[in-house]
């Protein structure tokens, strides 16, 4: 009995290697660990540090294309309000760690600041949503993934201005969260915050795992992903899961701005690179599928860094979208495939 | 059997053949004739002018693609720059003359345009919207890097088109294009074509039961665009004589999506309309409020926003529905034009 069970797990196992994700994730595991070997173990720490930071912005992106059918454009602007938010809660607390060294706020302060950005995310989000996608929504459904692709354009557009017309043009940035000795890895010195922020991002996208697939309300969202209209019938309350989903997904994308904020300063367009990231990522692992989008960014972080150790930097918007395009040629619903029709069907 | 055909006299004919109504044709006189008259005829304002009737021309040529098929070309001002950037090159490398580069940055953009509309039109218009944007980056990112070529972000220096250092000859003949432009795409949505692009927008699944195929049609509107905004990119090449990767940025191509939605998508004319009152809107508040800088691009994506909430079919829409049908029969033709008063 437990040989069969093995046996079964094996068989899934192989014939999960042979389908284009297995090829994909293996290719990636096998060319980061080549490029490991080639040039030194930062490329490796590089890659895992990027790539969980774009996981979280790229799974609320693929969260609100699977689940309120919006192709976010303004997404890159919640990550720059994270930063924001990140950048005026830790400088009077790193002030106050200055003349208290010894105070518990050298090790929660970052902490507490990250959470503050991740409420202010979401508060970002709900806001969004009820002012400009509701409104939208209740006039019109026809064509409404490109014009609420539009909308999300102009809200792009307001949130950049804002910050610059209210906060300033100029980079507000921070040196560093925690101090002390950097960690050292495989011969490679890893700063405390890049290792703290890994860690973060590891467990918030745990975290998030856990929710979707156990929860009542994570399964609820799924179900509004899947079918629309099956989850109304069976009762699942739509207007409380799109508004949930929205500063859910927001949030994501606040806490990678704020736990990114020593490496990109809060300035009004620093949710730009990220964006481009995440929708990368996006389109790669396949229209609104989260848990795809976590493997994608590992992937699109290899691709990136690889690109700036071998060719050089500014070449990795090319070399990112060549790959797309092949993607987009070969396979449209990405490496790992979409269970979300309605971006395609609307 | 003494059915009379109304007689139409050939000045209506002509307009009619033009797609421009009594309206159009004066307020195109007007804008003729606007660099001679006193507050503008003064250098800053005829670049200011220039710089509307750059925008309302892409206006049109985006809306082409934008209202008709209702597909987001997102990438639209780097496949401007991209006529611009061949255009420049082979005016400079070359010593071919700018008019033929001019065109020459055209064929250049619709082979674009058909490359980016045969991989993502098959499938759904998001795709196209995205892939065309990620092309405009990696274009960019070329533009930047092939230092070799293009000089990179320290600008290539292009011969201007005249050889004057007065900007109207410029502003005469984009007005030109200008025309040219809106009335090739009214052409086209005359024909045949252009109702199959009317179907394929509002309902593709409708009209691909009805015999129409999608792909077809949406590829060559998508190449029509491209190739006219690679025309527009030349002339821009031509008419700054720098050209700097800055002018294929995501940020220009909203600008231009901003004010062809606002103007009205579909209807060709609303954007280039409303391009020249919110042009110097614009520039006006930035100038005047310079200590605030992003003032103006804030209240644009406000408008964008509002527009798009509460009335998305723009100024061409409120225009048609509050002044488009007076009492008066003089007002009517001047609004309407001979067709539909008789």
């Amino acid at each position: 009995m437990v040989e069969q069970v093995e046996k079964r797990i094996w068989e899934r196992l192989f014939k999960w290697c042979k389908s284009l994700a297995g090829i994909a994730v293996i290719a990636t595991v096998v060319i980061a660990l080549l490029a490991t070997f080639d040039r030194g173990g930062y490329v490796l720490v590089n890659t895992v540090v990027t790539g969980g930071m774009t996981a979280l912005v790229a799974m609320g992106l693929a969260l609100t294309l699977g689940v309120l059918n919006i192709p976010m454009f303004a997404h890159g602007e919640y990550f720059m309000i994270g930063t924001l938010v990140a950048y005026y809660v830790f400088t009077p607390i790193s002030n106050y760690i200055n003349t208290h060294p010894e105070s518990i706020l050298v090790f929660w302060g970052p902490l507490i600041t990250i959470v503050a950005a991740m409420i202010v995310g979401a508060l970002a989000g709900v806001v969004s949503e009820v002012l400009v996608f509701s409104p939208l929504r209740k006039r019109s459904r026809e064509n409404w993934v490109m014009n609420s692709f539009l909308l999300t354009v102009g809200l792009s557009v307001v949130m950049i201005n804002a910050h610059q017309v209210f906060f300033g043009a100029d980079f507000k940035g921070i040196t560093r969260y925690w101090a002390g000795m950097p960690i050292t890895v495989m011969d490679v010195f890893i700063s405390r915050d890049r290792a703290i922020a890994f860690v973060l991002a590891a467990v918030v996208v745990a975290t998030f795992w856990f929710f979707m697939t156990y929860t009542r309300t994570g399964r609820a969202i799924r179900a509004v992903s899947q079918d629309e209209t099956g989850a109304l019938m069976v009762g699942i309350g739509l207007k409380g899961i799109l508004l949930l989903t929205m500063s859910l997904s927001c949030a994501l994308a606040a806490i990678a701005g704020a736990g990114l904020l020593f490496m990109y300063p809060s300035y009004p367009s620093v949710g730009l690179e990220p964006l481009y990231m995440a929708w990368f990522v996006v389109i790669l692992a396949g229209l609104g599928n989260v848990l795809g989008a976590v493997m994608g960014a590992f992937m699109v972080a290899l691709l990136k860094v690889l690109t700036i150790e071998y060719i050089g930097s500014g070449w990795d918007f090319v070399v990112p979208s060549a790959l797309i395009i092949v993607i987009l040629i070969f396979k449209p619903s990405g490496i790992f495939g979409s269970e979300v029709r309605g971006v395609l069907d609307k | 059997m003494d059915k009379t055909i109304p007689t139409v006299n050939p000045f209506d004919k002509l307009l009619n053949l033009m797609c421009f109504t009594p309206l159009g044709l004066l307020s195109l006189l007007v804008l003729v004739v606007l660099p001679m008259v006193p507050p503008f005829n003064q250098e800053y304002l005829i670049r200011w002018l220039i710089s509307a009737a750059f925008i309302a021309s892409l206006a049109i040529a985006f809306d082409f693609t934008a209202g008709l098929i209702n597909i987001v070309n997102f990438g639209y001002c780097a496949i401007m720059g991209l006529g611009g950037y061949t255009s420049a090159i082979l005016a400079e490398r070359f010593g071919l003359t700018p008019w033929l580069g001019i065109l020459a940055g055209g064929v250049v953009a619709a082979l674009l345009g058909l490359a980016i509309g045969m991989i993502t039109l098959r499938l759904r218009g998001i795709f196209a919207a995205c892939l065309a944007w990620f092309f405009g980056l990696a274009l960019m990112g070329l533009a930047t890097k092939m230092v070799w070529l293009t000089r990179g972000p320290m600008g290539m220096r292009v011969d201007r088109l005249f050889e004057t250092q007065s900007n109207v000859p410029y502003y005469y003949l984009l007005l030109i294009i200008m025309v040219a432009i809106y009335i090739i795409c009214k052409w086209v949505t005359r024909t045949r074509m252009g109702v199959a692009f009317k179907a394929i927008g509002q309902n593709m699944e409708a009209a691909r039961t009805s015999g129409i195929n999608p792909v077809f049609y949406r590829v060559s509107n998508f190449v029509l665009s491209c190739a006219l905004g690679g025309v527009l990119g030349g002339f821009y090449a031509h008419y700054y004589g720098i050209l700097t990767p800055d002018m294929m940025h995501t940020s220009k191509t909203v600008e231009v999506l901003a004010v062809a939605y606002i103007g009205g998508r579909g209807s060709l004319w609303g954007g280039a309309a409303i391009a020249f009152p919110f042009i110097f809107a614009m520039e006006l508040i930035r100038s005047s409020l310079s200590n605030l800088p992003g003032l103006n691009l804030l209240l644009y994506g406000l408008l964008l926003i509002l527009v798009m909430i509460y009335y998305p079919g723009g100024f061409a829409e409120f225009f048609d529905t509050y002044f488009r049908k007076p009492k008066n029969k003089m007002m009517n033709y001047l609004l309407n034009g001979e067709r539909a008063a008789t």
